[in-house]
This record gives structure tokens, C-alpha cells and sequence, in this order.
């Protein structure tokens, strides 16, 4: 019997997460990643908006389309990769990430995207998105978070807040949602980002930011449905709101938000408290003690805190950003070097490899101890 | 491709499409509101409430009105991308072929 043992694996250089894809060698425009389908969404959709900032940053992105695929589940977002002029597959509920695993894995020369929403991601394909999280595996999931089902016509969501009125719940969600950031990190998340779907200058840099993450690069973006679910993140658009709604998160800067003050800044912070983090006014704290973001910290524990000022009924109150983003070798990179690593070792024509491998020791033999006359040994049934 | 509002709204500015856009991509203009091309997502939803149906994809401009995807594009020549119309001020001035246009008597929603 062999004892398992644990060995160290070689740690791969760390580059980009397009470095190995082919770049493009003419210019590109938003048009070149449009294709001819008609697009279907409702009307106000957030949808647009994600597809056009999509179509807006893949020209920046310099790779060739035939090396971009965007890889689907079910839902309203899923019908995003046919409406993109790049390979793309609108695959089964939930099991995108599996799938973009396999093709991030035999193809380390395509950019490789999933595009999924809150039910799809988080409800039937859970198992798959912290599995692909934890594995590093370098492709990059858009996570469409509209807080409801639109596709089936409005039922409550893991993502919607408890208390919810939907045509499942008639008296009120029971469920305690999952804040999809915190579930990511929770997940040894390497890259984990959220932006809002009509903020196409943060969209967009969060985007390039996931994209150049070699890894497993999660992006939650806030998506209104305007008919199921309308008005859910009217707190961080509203112009007379969003100040104290949204808490922006900046590498290397100083946490502060809300109505500018007289520097010019947020007048509220955030400071570390006994446990996690909390928000005060600015003006009552030294200075010295407000928190700066630091997405490129090891310990996920300082991004998680982060995470929990996201309210968990109504939204009035959410970090946007990057929360965290390490450097960890990735699933694709260490399995295509092992199995380069065990062709290099080969030695011998098939046949010799297959006679050793049938030769290889560790076998027995199966000895029939029947008899036939011995009924308790089951006879000749 | 994108929306743009044509003639109808001349002297009208319901403005109920502003409230309606998710991407606050619609600028107020003196006499007319205009559709930022770059920045419309081409999502449809001020089209239905208009209640004079100047709002028109692209492709569906009536031929009368024709000239209006080039006065929406045209009017943001000077103006840029600031994206968001609501942290703008409302422009004091129209495209020329519209400035110079006669007023619409009794034009309302």
C-alpha cells in the first residue's frame, strides 16, 4: 500500500491573465464585437448597459476575437454571448464555470469569460462557483446580481433581502441571502470586485482589472430589472443618495464617502473596530485611524469585513470596488505544466508503456472460492 | 446603433424619458431634449413613454425626420461624453438646424 504523501508543486511565474492570448493585429472597435442578433431584453434593462460597457472594453482588451469566449448559464444575462461578435456557448444552468474551467484548462491561449446572474451562479450552480473559485482557474465571471428571477417572471432570489414579496413568497422570503462578495471570499476568491451596471467608467475599470488578474477574477455587478424587481439599487443611482449609499474602495487610499466635506473628501470613514470594520463620521476620528484599502493584502480577513457593511435587507449601503487582489498560481497554469512535466518524462514506443503499465506490480489475482454444494456461499444463482 | 427624439419634441421637453433612461443619457437642450449616441445602451425603455413618440431607434426614423440621428450625434460635438446628463447643467442653446427652426405654437405633452 502506498502512503499519500503531499509534495511541493512548482510555482509558476505570475503574468497577466491574457499573456499567453494572441493580440490582435488590426484596430478594433465596439462594432467589431457586435453581432447580428437582435437583442432581447426588456425594455430599461441593466443588461444593456452591461453588454454595451462589455462591447466598449474588449477593443481596449487588444486580443483577437476568435481567441474570446464568453460562456454562459440560463437566465436573462445568459443570452449575452450571442449578442457578442466573440465564440461564446449558452451552456447548461449553472455549470458555466465548469465549463470555462475545462476550456481555460486545454486552451491557456483564450481569454475565457462567464457570464451568470444571482440564481444561476448562486442558487443551481453554487457547487460550481466556489469550486472554480478556491482552483484559481484564470477565467473571469461577470456575476449579473438583479436580486430576483426575471427570466421566470419574478420569484425571490438567493440574493433578495428576507422579507421579500414575490410571486414565490407571497408572505414574505424566509431566506437569508447570500451577499455574493463575502460567499467569493469565503471561496479563497484571488480577485473579487463589484460595480454597477449604469456606471460605465467603473464598470469598465473593474473589468480591466479582473481581466488582467491571472486567476479567477469574480466581478458582482448591481443590475436593475425594471420589471420584477425595480428600484432595488435606487439608493446608489440616485443623485440625492448615492453619496452616503456607496462606499468607494480605492487600492492605497483612505475609505471615505458620503456628502464631500471641507478637504474635499467623504465626511464619513471607515476605521477598524474591535471586530471587522465600521463607518463613523470623519470629522470625529484622528485621521490617522481611518482604514486604507488595501486590495493587495494576503489575509482575506480586512476585504471580508468590508464585504458586511453591504446591508443585507434594502440596499442604502454598499462597498464598490475591488476588494481583494493576490497573486496565487492558477489550476490551468500548474495542470498543463504537470501533464508537460509527465510527457517529458516518457520513454519507450507505446507498446513498451503499455506492457509496463500492465506490468507495473500491484495486482492480484481473484481466486473463486465457491463450491456448489455450500449453499451460503450463494450457490450458482 | 442607437435612439435618437426627433421633430415632435420641439417646444414639448416632456422629459419623461429622462426619468425613464437607466443610464442618464438624455440632455436637455433649450428647445429639445437629444440622445448621447455613445452613451444611449440601446435598451428601448424611453421609447413607450413619450407621450408625443418622437423617440425612434436608429433604423425606424421616420424619412421626414431623417436628419435627427446626425442633430442628436452633432449636438454632443461640443459637449463630449460627460456621462450622466443629470450632473450637467441644461444646455441654454440648441443644435443650429434646430435653433433656427419657428416656434411650435401650442406644442405641449
Amino acid at each position: 500500500m502506498t502512503i499519500p504523501t503531499t509534495i511541493d508543486l512548482p510555482v509558476p511565474s505570475f503574468r497577466s491573465g491574457t499573456e499567453l492570448v494572441p493580440t490582435r493585429d488590426q484596430p478594433q472597435t465596439g462594432k467589431d464585437f457586435t453581432s447580428d442578433q437582435e437583442v432581447r431584453w426588456c425594455p430599461g434593462c441593466g443588461d444593456y448597459a452591461v453588454l454595451k460597457a462589455v462591447q466598449g472594453f474588449l477593443p481596449d482588451l487588444g486580443l483577437r476575437r476568435e481567441n474570446i469566449v464568453f460562456v454562459s448559464g440560463i437566465g436573462c444575462s445568459s443570452r449575452f454571448p450571442y449578442y457578442l461578435d466573440t465564440y461564446g456557448m449558452h451552456s447548461i444552468h449553472g455549470r458555466a464555470p465548469a465549463i470555462a474551467t475545462g476550456l481555460a484548462t486545454a486552451r491557456e491561449d483564450l481569454s475565457v469569460w462567464v457570464v451568470t446572474g444571482d440564481g444561476d451562479a448562486l442558487s443551481i450552480g453554487g457547487n460550481h462557483l466556489i469550486h472554480a473559485l478556491r482552483r484559481n482557474v484564470n477565467i473571469t465571471i461577470l456575476l449579473f446580481n438583479n436580486r430576483i428571477y426575471g427570466l421566470t417572471k419574478g420569484q425571490y432570489s438567493p440574493t433578495s433581502e428576507v422579507g421579500k414579496v414575490t410571486k414565490s413568497t407571497p408572505m414574505g422570503s424566509l431566506d437569508h441571502p447570500f451577499n455574493p462578495v463575502s460567499l467569493a471570499l469565503g471561496a479563497e476568491g484571488t480577485f473579487v470586485a463589484r460595480t454597477i451596471d449604469s456606471d460605465r467608467k467603473h464598470l469598465t475599470s473593474v473589468l480591466a482589472a479582473a481581466a488582467a488578474h491571472r486567476g479567477t477574477s469574480l466581478v458582482e455587478i448591481y443590475q436593475n430589472c425594471p420589471i420584477f424587481n425595480d428600484g432595488a439599487f435606487d439608493a446608489i443611482k440616485d443623485n440625492d443618495t448615492k453619496h452616503d449609499a456607496i462606499i468607494p474602495l480605492v487600492h492605497g487610499e483612505q475609505i471615505r464617502f458620503g456628502a464631500p466635506g471641507e478637504d474635499g473628501l467623504g465626511t464619513k470613514a471607515v476605521v477598524r473596530d474591535e471586530h471587522g470594520v465600521r463607518v463613523v463620521e470623519a470629522a470625529d476620528v484622528d485621521p490617522a485611524q481611518i482604514l486604507v484599502h488595501d486590495e493587495k493584502a494576503e489575509d482575506p480577513e480586512l476585504a471580508f469585513s468590508l464585504s458586511r457593511l453591504t446591508s443585507a435587507g434594502y440596499l442604502h449601503q454598499t462597498p464598490i470596488g475591488i476588494f481583494r487582489n493576490v497573486d496565487r498560481p492558477t489550476y490551468d497554469d500548474q495542470a498543463r505544466a504537470q501533464v508537460a512535466d509527465a510527457v517529458a518524462k516518457v520513454q519507450g514506443s507505446p507498446e513498451e508503456r503499455l506492457a509496463a503499465l500492465i506490468g507495473a506490480g500491484d495486482t492480484w489475482t481473484v481466486e473463486s472460492t465457491r463450491h456448489q454444494d455450500d449453499p451460503e456461499s450463494g450457490g450458482s444463482r | 446603433m442607437t435612439y435618437l427624439i426627433a421633430s415632435s419634441c420641439l417646444d414639448v421637453k416632456d422629459r419623461a424619458c429622462v426619468d425613464e433612461c437607466p443610464v442618464d443619457c438624455i440632455y436637455e437642450g433649450k428647445r429639445m431634449l437629444y440622445i448621447h449616441p455613445d452613451e444611449c445602451v440601446d435598451c428601448g425603455a424611453c421609447e413607450p413613454v413619450c407621450p408625443v413618440e418622437a423617440i425612434f431607434y436608429e433604423d425606424d426614423v421616420p424619412t421626414d425626420d431623417a436628419d435627427f440621428t446626425r442633430i442628436n450625434a452633432e449636438f454632443f460635438t461640443t459637449i463630449g461624453s460627460p456621462g450622466g446628463a443629470s450632473g450637467t447643467n441644461v444646455a441654454d442653446h440648441d443644435h443650429p438646424d434646430i435653433a433656427r427652426r419657428p416656434a411650435i405654437q401650442g406644442a405641449s405633452a
